[in-house]
């Protein structure tokens, strides 16, 4: 527990960033602008990528390995930290939306808005899953690079099969799935991000600082 | 006498540095003065007491138990002050207590205002604000707060002015009179160690060079500074090292009184740590 409170502490100065965001969302909803909604969830992932830095620059990672099972505690707070942080900023979003979609017609459109932003925090995790594992194993700086090719990868080659690859079979599985398809996405986030957990622990365990 | 920590030839290969079979031992309830010149490994030995880092080879033991296999059972009885090593700078004090509270079981956050308030550190300022002197007192508050049995400190009053290390050395004390406590303190400042180190370690080039009693070293160890004419007289088994000042030698010997009863020349200068370190350092055998 200790280990989480540090990091909230951390980022408590950003939550008046997110706060504003978050109105600043609301405004933007009722007057019938774009949606940035997905933004939210992000803005916390990034929010808990810059304690890393803040980590980094004091060598909080030595300091941590001297703490009763410091190393590994180390790990799963940020883990927790940023899941929560994640869950928190996704219901408010929620909560907003459901009072947008009333103000602006008078119903709620549940399902969309759900589906939408399960999608936002399953990307988000995405995002975790991957990038922890390398920050921990390159440290913050080298990921940094690291991860930017690592997203223009994805781009380049996602972009690559929409333009030439055959994806019906693709669109086949997803009908197929379609029913399904909420429980996968847990069930598949899950099982993603406790891996991850479990990668990262593995080389924060072996790191000398 | 039972032994707070035990290091038993610890090994660590770097590309241009080797930590080689380093052996010593703090009995219990004792301080320890570990010194040697910058580089000379002292960090890299108290980073493997400690599994900063990891891949080394040899037998460290903490209250008789491995370092490694009982590593968070150690951990709850060690205090650490390190170099430049700390909880996040846009933390505050009251942000390092609500944490430690949920790391340590013994952590005692009324011991730990008492201390902030005893040396003027505001809890709610963060650490970033706080010169280096009140940064040190606070790693240190930091590490005393958990009433260690062990305390690990690296170069703790290093870049500190002559008031705030006499006020850090002074804190020292003042814990070792209310709780059991030992000491490992690394330094390259050896005045600090002579007044409170009963025993004294000296590392040099990654090997042990001698670990002893600091009264031993102060009481038995001397120089003799004598003429070029006197130095050869002296048999090579009966000095340690010696230098070659301008007008005199510099002899370092092992027991001064055995000295002068064998030889009865020159002068027999006591020894401070710092004499000894530059001599063994830069003397020649």
């Amino acid at each position: 527990m200790g280990f989480i409170k540090k990091d909230l502490a951390m980022i408590k100065s950003n939550f008046k960033l997110l706060g504003i965001l978050l109105v600043v969302y609301t405004i933007m909803g009722l007057l019938g602008q774009m949606d940035i909604s997905f933004i939210l969830p992000f803005i916390s992932v990034m929010i808990m990528i810059s304690t890393f830095s803040y980590d980094n620059y004091n060598k909080w990672d030595a300091y941590a390995a001297c703490l009763p099972n410091g190393r590994k505690n180390s790990v799963r707070a940020k883990y927790i930290t940023t899941i929560l942080m994640i869950m928190v900023v996704a219901i408010i979003t929620i909560i907003l939306s459901f009072i947008i979609s009333y103000v602006n017609t008078q119903t709620i459109n549940y399902g969309q808005i759900l589906v939408s932003m399960l999608g936002t925090i399953f990307g988000t995790l995405l995002v975790l899953t991957f990038m922890y594992p390398i920050i921990y194993k390159f440290g913050i700086e080298k990921a940094r690079i690291g991860i930017f090719l690592i997203v223009f990868g994805v781009v380049i080659i996602g972009g690559f099969i929409v333009k030439y690859g055959d994806l019906s079979f693709a669109i086949k599985a997803l009908n197929f799935f379609e029913n399904y398809l909420v429980i996968i996405l847990i069930l598949l986030t899950i099982i993603m991000v406790y891996t991850s957990y479990k990668i990262s622990v593995k080389i924060y365990r072996k790191k000398e600082f | 006498m039972e032994n707070a920590l035990e290091v038993k030839n610890l090994h660590k290969e770097y590309a241009d540095f080797i930590l080689d079979d380093v052996s010593f031992s703090l009995p219990k309830g004792m301080i320890m003065g570990f010194i040697g010149e910058n580089g000379a490994g002292k960090t890299t030995t108290i980073k493997a007491i400690l599994n900063i880092i990891t891949s080394y080879t040899g037998e460290i033991k903490i209250f008789g138990l491995d370092n490694r296999e009982n590593e968070a059972q150690i951990k709850e009885e060690i205090g650490v002050v390190l170099d430049d090593i700390f909880f996040p700078e846009i933390l505050t004090p009251n942000d390092i207590n609500n944490s430690m509270q949920g790391i340590y079981k013994n952590w005692d956050a009324n011991m730990f205002y008492n201390y902030l308030k005893k040396f003027l550190l505001l809890p709610n300022k963060q650490i970033k604000t706080f010169s280096k002197g009140m940064r040190k007192k606070l790693e240190i508050i930091t590490a005393l707060a958990h009433h260690p049995k062990l305390l690990i400190l690296d170069e703790p009053t290093s870049g500190l002015d002559p008031v705030a290390r006499a006020e850090v050395i002074n804190m020292f004390q003042d814990i070792l009179e209310k709780d059991e406590c030992s000491i490992l303190l690394s330094s390259h400042i050896t005045t600090d160690l002579e007044h409170i180190a009963d025993y004294i370690t000296f590392i040099n080039k990654g090997k042990i060079l001698l670990s002893k009693t600091t009264n031993e070293l102060l009481d038995k160890y001397g120089i003799v500074k004598c003429g070029e004419a006197e130095f050869k007289k002296i048999a090579k088994k009966d000095y340690l090292k010696y230098r070659k000042t301008k007008y005199e030698y510099e002899v370092l010997v092992e027991d001064k009184k055995a000295f002068k009863a064998k030889y009865n020349i020159g002068l027999i200068d006591k020894i401070t740590l710092d004499d000894l370190m530059v001599i063994m350092i830069k003397g020649e055998e």
